[in-house]
């Protein structure tokens, strides 16, 4: 796993496998082992197209609320979702209200709410700005985000008001020592 | 006497908004039984207490049905039943006297959707609600459960918390003394679960609301209701079989009272709140004088270190609570926080399960048709028609789609005069076969119309109201205005 943490690696596989590797869950590491391997597997050309469409993004920040957020390259938009952590905490998630398009919101308010085992859970935006979409999967299979809470299960996309925002975040590594504690 | 005493004299409410943000320990109980009014008092405390403190409030509520905050009040709520309570109609079997208490106390029976999760539950005055908000740090589903079973098996001993973190009591025979279970463990009691009277019976169910700072978990305890009968009979939809929703289902248990003494209602509810704060002030660590003056004047307490005190309808005045109860009472949120569903008379692509012949109303032709989906509460598409060729029902189902789109299910009063809008405009009787020259004869206009009734009868049936008798006698005048 030591090639993981180096920054050579393409991107996307180096911020999933970090991200998944900081999660406690024992299915989360094998599947970050897992997907951690799948690039050398594949064929040099595969390989690069796959840089490519994962350099538009920036490395995952997470929140104290278990929340995380992926900007683009431009640091203009982002994706929003709850952590592996979180996802486990809650148990089945059997509804999600989605935010509503064109949402302003500032860093902790609340965009949504999740429902699982008897519980409504607020779901807070770590940074400030517009909701341009939500994540319609959401709406018909709620159990997504217990599945892949860090990628299929992203719950919206946010025009972001202020990229300085998510540096005040922190990294895979520091979540990592977060929720270790 | 301590400084804050003079500050309190002066401006009480500003004293109480004070403390609910310091105080380390809160144990507040309700004297109002307005359903609104204690979910706003109990959301404020929740937003507002000191993100360290733990607050323990306790509060009854006229009768009501409580939905979950992610539940569709179609599927869950039998509104016909609402609807003959408020018209204080006599249920059969009822003796007189009963009967006349027991409408005078539900005959104002409301509809409430809490913020929390979890599913559909009534409340009368003999229920008491606890609400426990704690840091998120301190909280798991069990927790209180586990505090509240303690405070129940002074009353009754059959009581243990179970899978769901719910509270049943156990109906079987008493077990061997060597297997008589640690007193300590709430999740087990000295009783067999199952008895000749069927399975565990619950008591008390629960439901939760994180938020940034603050864990909630309030939850149900029966007493001594006497009238379990009429939870179950509010709870059943006639309309489950033909919804298929987004969101949260209730899972149904059979229900049971802590106490056998249904006479006893008041000493039996002192008692338990009474060991209830003792059970709390022992778990939370709190000055015992908490739970010791509980049912004294010296009772009332309030300091950095503990609140306790009686709260009520003088909360009204705090602009937070007052503003939350309304949003609580509005329609917007009772009806349009509904998730997405669709209502349809048969088997649909999305929802294949089979519909009960029985439930359909007599009358209407096998080639009958209702479909109808709705989100946050406003109907977004339909397709309701009664030909059997396709073309007249096509023009019938386009022509009600106009009139239902976008309407809010809750604004609808009567769907008739929505089903029969523009009814006898030419596109339909043109197209009408077997008519001649295009235009129906009376008899099979009677007959259509007649069927459109009872279309509008059964959608006013499925997709109720607790405010308005549905079962309006149909005359021209009255829904064509």
């Amino acid at each position: 796993m030591a090639a993981v943490a180096s920054l050579r690696v393409p991107l996307v596989a180096s911020i999933r496998a970090q991200s998944l590797n900081s999660c406690a869950c024992p299915h989360a590491r094998l599947a970050a082992q897992l997907q951690s391997r799948l690039p050398r597997s594949l064929p040099p050309r595969a390989g690069v197209r796959s840089f490519r469409t994962s350099a538009t993004l920036q490395e995952k920040r997470y929140t104290n609320d278990h929340e995380w957020i992926e900007l683009s390259e431009d640091g203009k938009t982002g994706k929003i979702g709850i952590s592996h952590y979180a996802a486990k905490a809650l148990g089945d998630v059997v509804y999600v209200e989605l935010p509503a398009v064109d949402l302003e919101v500032s860093a902790g308010d609340s965009i949504g709410a999740v429902e699982s085992v008897k519980s409504a859970s607020d779901i807070m935006t770590p940074i400030s700005g517009k909701i341009i979409e939500a994540n319609d999967i959401l709406a018909e299979k709620p159990a997504t985000i217990n599945k892949e809470p860090e990628s299929g299960g992203w719950i919206a996309k946010i025009e972001v008001a202020d990229p300085a925002e998510a540096e005040e975040l922190m990294d895979a590594k520091k979540y990592e020592e977060f929720t270790a504690e | 006497m301590p400084p804050h005493r003079n500050v309190a004299s002066s401006s009480y409410r500003t004293r109480w908004k004070e403390l609910v943000g310091i105080s380390k320990h809160q144990i507040y109980i309700s004297h109002s039984h307005n359903p609104f009014l204690n979910l706003s008092i109990e959301h404020y405390l929740l937003q507002k207490s000191s993100p360290d403190s733990t607050v323990l409030f306790l509060y009854r509520n006229a009768p009501c049905i409580v939905i979950g905050r992610n539940q569709n009040p179609w599927l869950e709520v039998n509104f016909e039943e609402v609807q003959r309570l408020r018209r204080l109609e006599v249920a059969p079997g009822d003796t007189a006297a009963a009967s006349a208490l027991a409408s005078e106390r539900w005959k104002d029976i409301s509809l409430v959707r809490r913020r929390s999760g979890g599913g559909a539950v009534v409340h009368d005055l003999d229920n008491v609600n606890f609400s426990v908000i704690c840091p998120p740090k301190d909280f798991t589903r069990d927790k209180h459960s586990e505090i509240v079973t303690q405070a129940i098996r002074e009353l009754n001993p059959r009581a243990r918390v179970n899978a769901r973190h719910d509270i049943v009591l156990d109906q079987g025979d008493l077990l061997a003394k060597q297997n008589w279970p640690d007193p300590k463990d709430m999740h087990r009691s000295m009783f067999e679960p199952e008895g000749p009277n069927g399975p565990p019976l619950k008591v008390s169910g629960s439901a939760y609301k994180l938020t940034r700072q603050r864990a909630l978990h309030h939850g149900t305890c029966l007493l001594t209701c006497r009238e379990l009968p009429r939870i179950s009979q509010l709870l059943h939809s006639p309309a489950r079989p033909f919804i298929q929703a987004r969101g949260v289902e209730s899972v149904r248990s059979p229900v049971g009272n802590i106490s056998n003494d249904l006479t006893a209602g008041t000493s039996v509810r002192q008692t338990f709140e009474r060991e209830l704060i003792k059970a709390f002030v022992i778990a939370h660590g709190i000055k015992n004088e908490a739970y010791s003056n509980f049912g004294s004047t010296h009772w009332t307490s309030e300091s950095e270190e503990l609140v306790t005190r009686y709260v009520g309808e003088e909360l009204y005045r705090i602009q937070e609570i007052r503003e939350g109860e309304s949003e609580l009472r509005s329609k917007k949120w009772l009806y349009g926080q509904t998730p997405q569903f669709i209502l349809s008379s048969h088997p649909t692509e999305e929802d294949s399960t089979a519909r009960p012949r029985w439930r359909w109303p007599e009358g209407l032709p096998p080639s009958a048709r209702v479909y109808l989906k709705a989100k946050s509460g406003t109907i977004i598409s339909t397709r309701i028609s009664i030909s059997r060729y396709d073309q007249v029902a096509q023009v019938e189902a386009d022509r009600i789609d106009r009139n239902l789109k976008d309407r809010n299910i809750h604004d609808v009063r009567d769907f008739l005069p929505l089903l029969t809008i523009g009814y006898d405009a030419p596109e339909l009787s043109q197209s009408s076969p077997g008519s001649r020259r295009g235009i129906p004869s009376p008899g099979k206009y009677k007959k259509s119309w007649g069927m459109m009734s009872h279309t509008a009868s059964w959608l006013n049936t499925m997709l109720g109201k607790p405010g308005q008798p549905w079962r309006t006698g149909y005359g021209h005048s009255n829904y064509l205005r």
